[in-house]
Order: C-alpha cells, then sequence, then structure tokens
C-alpha cells in the first residue's frame, strides 16, 4: 500500500546521499549540523540556567520559609513547656505576665504549625503537623488540668503537669524536630541544585565545537580558504556562552556557599542553642515541681547549658554573658534547694530579680531570637545574590547561540552560492 | 469552566487530583515512667515479726545528744534530713497557697527534729519516690525516711524500722457505680499502683491476676483513673482517701486486704538512731501528741482509733 512512497523516500535518501558527497553537498550538511547543533545547545544551556534560577526561588520562596517555620514551631513549643512549668511553679494563681507568656507561646506554635505546612504537599509533614496539632490540644487540656487542680490545693495537678511534659519531651518536640530537619535537609538540597554546574549543555557546546572544527577542517579541504569566518565567529559565540556559564555559575555557587555558612550553619547552630535554652529552663523549672531527687534534672540541666555554651562560643555576646549569669543563679537555687530553702530556691528561679534565672533567661532568648531573625536576613541575601549572578544567563546565552547559528549560515553560504 | 470543576470535585468526581489527606489516631498521654506490670521481684522473707523494734533506752534532752552518736553528728549539721512524700494528701503533699510541705508524715518528722534541736523547723525534707526509699536510707543521702513506709520482712534485711506509728489497710478506690466491690472484682480489670510498693506486690499475688499498671507516683494513678486508663486504685486506705479527697466522683471499697504498718526507715547501721526515734514516738504516744497530730490532720479518716502499741523485740 505505501511502496510508491518507500520508493519516493528512498530515492530522496539516494539523492542526498549522492549530494552529500558534493562539495556544496558538505557545505550545505555543515551549515546545518552547526546552526541546529548551536540551537539545540542554546535551548538546553538556556533551559538548564531557567533550572538553576528555578531553584534559587525555591529556596526562597519555599524550602527557607519552611525551614524558618519549622524553627519556630520547635522553639514555640519549647518555650510553652517552660513557661507552663513556671506558671504553675508561680504556685495557686500565677501572674499575669506568667500567664501571657504561656498564651504567648501557643499562639506561635498555632502561627507556626500553620506555615510549616504552606503549600507544602508532602504526606510525611503534614501528617507530622497533624500529630502535633493533636498532641498539642491534648497538651494544653492536660496544663489546664494540672492548673485546676493546682488552684484547689489538690496535688494532683503535679501530676497532670508531669504527664504533660512528658507528652512534650517524648511526642511533640520529637516530632517537630523531624519536619524541621527535614526542612533544613530540603534547602540545603535546594541550594546544591542552585550551584551545580549544568553538565547536559557544556557537552552540547563542546560537541558543537567539535563540529565547528571538523567542518573547518573538511572546508579547507575542499576550498582554497583555511578559515570561513562565520564558523570562527560562531566558535567565538560558542566559547563566550561557555565561559559565561561558567563563571555565572561559579559566582552563584560562592554566593551560595556564604549562604550556607553565614546563612543556613548558623541559623542551624543559633536555633539549636535556642531550644537547648529551653530545654534547660524546663529541666531547672521541673526540678523545682518533680520536688525530689534533683541528680537527673541537674544531669539533664548540665548537658543542655554545656552544649549552649559550646555553641554560644561563636554567638551573640550578650547570649552568651547572659548564660554565665544565669548559671550562677541556678547554683544558687541549688544550693536553697539542698539547703532545704525551698522559697528561696523557686524564688531563685522564677522571681523578678533582675539577676536571677527568668530576667537572664529572658536576655538569653531574646538576644538569641534576634541572632536568627538577623541570620535569616543574612541567608535569604546571599540566596539572592546567588540569583543575580545567574538573572540574565539564560536569556543571553539563548540570544549568543542564535547569533552562533546565524553566524555558521551567513559565512557559509557565500561559498555555497558558489557552485549555484 | 471553573464552576464546572467546582461541581465535579464536590460531587467526588475530582478527587484524583486532590492531595491524599493525612490521618493521625487520638493521643491518649500517660504520666512519664507508667508501665504495665508483667514481672515482679519475687517476695522472699516474709517470716518475721516485722513489727518488733529495737527498745528505747533513757531518751537525751533536745540539745544534748550524747557525744559520737548519730544524733550527735546530725545536732552538729544543723539539719535534720528526711525523705518523704509530696503527693500523698494527707500524709505528706506541698500546699500550693504556702509551697510548703504538710501532712501527717511531716508532723512526725517535726517531732523527731524537735527532740533534736528544741526546734521542729530544724528539718530539711526531701522528695523520695516511694521505690527508692532503701537506696536513699542505705547510701545515707537521708537521716531517716517517713513516707508512707509499710514495714515489711524484705525491707527489713536492707534497712531498720521504728515501732508502728500507724497502721493503714490496703483497699481499693474506683469510680464511683463501677460494679467492683472487692479484691475479687477486679479480675480482668486494670487496677494501677507505684513501683516497689508492698501495695503492688500484693496485687500481683491475686489470683487471677488483674492488668496492673506501675507508675512512679500515687497521684499518677489518679491520673490515669480520671482519664479512663485504668478501673481501680489498690494501696493503703490514707493514700487512698488522700486522693479521693481530689475528687468527689471516686469512691473507697471493698474490705481491707490487708493491714499495713507504718515505720520511721533508718539505716541498719544507726541503731542508736532507732532508739531514740522509738523513744520520740513513745512520748508523743504517751502526751497527747499523737493525738493532737491525728485531730490535726486526719480527722476526714474518722474518729481516731488511737496510737499502735509498740512492740520490741526483747
Amino acid at each position: 500500500m505505501s511502496s510508491p512512497r518507500t520508493l519516493d523516500a528512498r530515492a530522496s535518501v539516494a539523492w542526498l546521499r549522492r549530494f552529500a558527497r558534493t562539495t556544496p553537498g558538505v557545505v550545505a550538511v555543515i551549515a546545518v549540523a552547526v546552526a541546529a547543533g548551536c540551537v539545540i545547545a542554546g535551548l538546553v544551556c538556556g533551559a538548564q540556567l531557567d533550572g538553576r534560577i528555578a531553584e534559587h526561588n525555591a529556596v526562597l520562596d519555599h524550602s527557607e520559609p519552611l525551614a524558618y517555620a519549622a524553627q519556630n514551631l520547635y522553639a514555640a513549643l519549647s518555650a510553652a513547656d517552660a513557661a507552663a512549668a513556671s506558671a504553675f511553679l508561680s504556685g495557686g494563681i500565677e501572674t499575669a505576665p506568667i500567664r501571657a507568656r504561656y498564651q504567648q507561646a501557643l499562639a506561635d506554635t498555632s502561627s507556626a504549625l500553620a506555615d510549616v505546612t504552606a503549600g507544602t504537599t508532602d504526606p510525611n509533614t503534614r501528617t507530622a503537623a497533624a500529630e502535633i496539632s493533636a498532641q498539642l490540644v491534648a497538651y494544653t487540656g492536660l496544663v489546664e488540668s494540672a492548673r485546676a487542680n493546682n488552684r484547689q490545693g489538690f496535688p494532683v495537678g503535679s501530676a497532670y503537669l508531669r504527664e504533660a511534659s512528658s507528652l512534650m519531651q517524648t511526642t511533640l518536640l520529637p516530632g517537630a524536630e523531624k519536619i524541621y530537619t527535614g526542612d533544613l535537609a530540603a534547602v540545603d538540597e535546594d541550594q546544591r541544585a542552585v550551584e551545580s554546574l549544568p553538565t547536559a549543555g557544556l557537552v552540547l557546546l563542546g560537541l558543537v565545537l567539535v563540529a565547528i572544527g571538523v567542518g573547518s577542517v573538511m572546508l579547507s579541504g575542499r576550498t582554497s580558504r583555511q578559515f570561513n569566518l562565520g564558523l570562527v565567529v560562531a566558535a567565538a559565540a560558542v566559547l563566550l556562552v561557555g565561559v559565561w556559564i561558567v563563571v555565572a555559575i561559579r559566582l552563584a555557587a560562592g554566593a551560595i556557599e556564604q549562604s550556607r555558612t553565614e546563612g543556613t550553619a548558623r541559623f542551624e547552630q543559633l536555633a539549636k542553642a535556642r531550644i537547648l535554652a529551653q530545654q534547660a529552663r524546663t529541666d531547672e523549672t521541673l526540678q523545682l515541681i518533680t520536688r525530689g531527687d534533683i541528680t537527673a534534672g541537674e544531669e539533664s540541666f548540665n548537658r543542655h547549658i554545656g552544649d549552649l555554651g559550646t555553641l554560644l562560643d561563636s554567638g551573640p555576646s550578650a547570649a552568651a554573658d547572659a548564660v554565665l549569669k544565669w548559671t550562677a543563679s541556678h547554683r544558687k537555687q541549688v544550693e536553697a534547694y539542698e539547703g532545704g530553702d525551698y522559697p528561696a530556691a523557686v524564688a531563685q528561679a522564677i522571681g523578678t530579680d533582675p539577676g536571677a534565672s527568668a530576667a537572664q533567661f529572658a536576655v538569653v532568648e531574646s538576644s538569641l531570637h534576634d541572632a536568627i531573625e538577623q541570620t535569616r536576613t543574612t541567608l535569604r541575601d546571599r540566596v539572592s545574590a546567588a540569583g543575580a549572578r545567574l538573572a540574565w544567563s539564560p536569556t543571553g546565552t539563548l540570544v549568543l547561540m542564535v547569533v552562533a547559528a546565524a553566524a555558521a549560515v551567513v559565512g557559509l553560504w557565500p561559498r555555497l552560492k558558489e557552485f549555484l | 469552566m471553573v464552576l464546572t470543576a467546582l461541581v465535579l470535585t464536590a460531587a467526588g468526581c475530582g478527587s484524583s487530583t486532590s492531595p491524599l489527606s493525612v490521618t493521625v489516631t487520638p493521643i491518649e498521654a500517660r504520666p512519664a515512667g507508667a508501665q504495665e506490670v508483667t514481672t515482679l521481684p519475687a517476695a522472699g522473707n516474709a517470716d518475721c515479726d516485722r513489727e518488733a523494734s529495737l527498745r528505747p533506752g533513757p531518751q537525751p534532752a533536745p540539745g544534748a545528744m550524747p557525744p559520737g552518736s548519730t544524733m550527735a553528728a546530725i545536732a552538729e549539721r544543723g539539719r535534720l534530713i528526711v525523705g518523704v512524700d509530696q503527693n500523698t494528701y494527707l500524709f505528706g503533699f506541698r500546699n500550693p497557697a504556702s509551697g510548703q510541705l504538710e501532712g501527717f508524715d511531716i508532723d512526725v518528722a517535726r517531732e523527731i527534729a524537735r527532740s533534736i534541736f528544741g526546734d521542729p523547723d530544724r528539718i530539711d525534707l526531701r522528695v523520695v519516690d516511694a521505690s527508692q526509699r532503701e537506696s536513699w536510707l542505705m547510701s545515707g543521702q537521708v537521716d531517716m525516711v517517713v513516707r508512707t513506709y509499710s514495714i515489711t520482712c524484705d525491707r527489713k534485711d536492707k534497712v531498720e524500722f521504728s515501732t508502728t506509728y500507724f497502721n493503714a489497710k490496703q483497699r481499693i478506690l474506683v469510680v464511683k457505680g463501677s460494679g467492683i466491690a472487692s479484691a475479687a472484682d477486679l479480675s480482668g480489670k486494670r487496677v494501677c499502683a507505684v513501683w516497689g510498693t508492698t501495695s503492688l506486690s500484693a496485687l500481683f499475688a491475686l489470683d487471677p491476676r488483674p492488668t496492673l499498671f506501675g507508675v512512679d507516683r500515687w497521684t499518677d494513678c489518679l491520673v490515669l483513673l480520671q482519664q479512663g486508663q485504668v478501673d481501680a486504685i489498690s494501696t493503703d486506705d490514707v493514700v487512698l482517701f488522700g486522693l479521693a479527697a481530689q475528687d468527689p466522683n471516686v469512691e473507697l471499697v471493698g474490705p481491707s486486704m490487708g493491714v499495713e504498718p507504718y515505720g520511721v526507715g533508718i539505716k541498719k547501721e544507726n541503731s542508736d538512731l532507732v532508739q531514740f526515734v522509738n523513744g520520740v514516738l513513745d512520748e508523743m504516744r504517751a502526751d497527747g501528741t499523737w493525738e493532737r497530730l491525728y485531730d490535726a490532720r486526719l480527722r476526714s479518716l474518722g474518729p481516731s482509733p488511737g496510737p499502735p502499741t509498740a512492740r520490741y523485740r526483747d
């Protein structure tokens, strides 16, 4: 049925083969191959660079805000636990500021919960967030039970608070930590994607250069001229594109590296410090609520404070100073407790004296919070800078490669015309 | 178009494009340390005269402890260190209004401090978990333990006890209308007790054995009962009265499952201190202090049964 057409096709292929062996044929094949190669390489390079820019946008619009929200979630949960313990410890009727701190921490938690799932389709994150929502409701219920019983003077109140804190430490915080580490890994992955070289595009550029070289050799064998100006211009344009891509990606990688060292790494360190501070605060308050053997509580406090001190060696000095004063105040609390002076120990832990633990902890918390905000700005600035290094590269690459294609065709046209 | 899409989604036809919804299981929080009890170290020595203690010698006057005695060392230190409870409503608990530890056990400890120093406030109260009482005494972290401490032969292998200062009875606390009326009804139910207590051993020995949950404190048991995670709590009536006072929806049921004599726990080596404390307890029985303390702390248990009679080994 299709045999006549097949015959036709065979005939035209045979004609093309014969034509390709002639000099004008060779010239035409070189022109077509180089021009097509240039356009294809240009499209691929442009698309790959576009991909890098999209990844940089993904960091700015998606992964970084999510990691920031997850950090806030973790910190707000720890803050809620520390505040609930302080409120409980302050006796039957907690003061307005202590109550307000707990409520603020809950509000922060809810906002952060909404933020960590913003635009995410990842079922793991959404499940983790749903679990935290469910646990948080249970947690606040337990805290209120503790409060209601405490106000009536019932010792079962402290059992409710212990159950709440246990729920926080064993399920809520690990859940939040899972989201946070996952989000940080996503930021890192997106950062890597921005700084990776577009290999496929560069290989294609190399192939185009090889094609131009081979074409030039074939041409010089068939014609009297040694170089074809069009092919030389095309080669120069292709080289220029290659250099542009490599330089732009290197510059972007430099900015990304800065965003890592001055941004992500520091952000991670500060966030860890903030959580350690909250946990140490919970330790010292729970010691006084549990009112038993404080050995385990002290071990936990010292471990958290020790890790915090190490992290703050390169952190904000205000926080490091406050940690020293806080630790000194905590020593006084333990001394008072071990000396049997419970009210003095409680006053040292949650009293309003500016030299005591509560005030110093507030300084640690607020300076770490400010440092985290600052670091976040740095991180975003550096990633933006990386994007700026790449900004014109997709368009520029495509335009230059079209110029290269045009140069090859225009340069070879006179050679072809000689035979027409 | 948009309208069509909306209608389709509403009709459930668009479900292929909507992201999968997530599901989470209901949250059932448990007190830290709560666990089902499946094995318990076997009760060893049950064959001894558990209530017999050391007869006191001549009682020294406050502030004049015999040189070289354990009491003299305590007087030298300036404070008597006592392991107590802070979660047992009538016997040892923290009054949230004052932040102070109060209760019958605390009062007994203060009377001992008064006999050493002439001042009941020269005392350092340390909260000790039930399961840590022996180890704290043996390591010398506290001079004595006054904490609803049942005298048993097992414990007497490790520590010494004073004479009995209170007789408690093991009973059962349930939610009103639960249908549980005695130990026989506990079969197939979930019952809570504190790790390392005689109550837990007694429950473990029941046949058939109920499902047992061990926790760190008695108030943790009340939390579990209020949250519907257990059906009953079983321990000394005074502890249960303390729990019942915190919740009008629960009640004590059943006859006594066994008498639990409370004594002051003291390190085995400090026999002079045991004799001294027995002397203090004798004075309290004789001069009406015991009745006064009962009246102040335990009146809600009913009329005073009178102080338990002291028994001595000789």
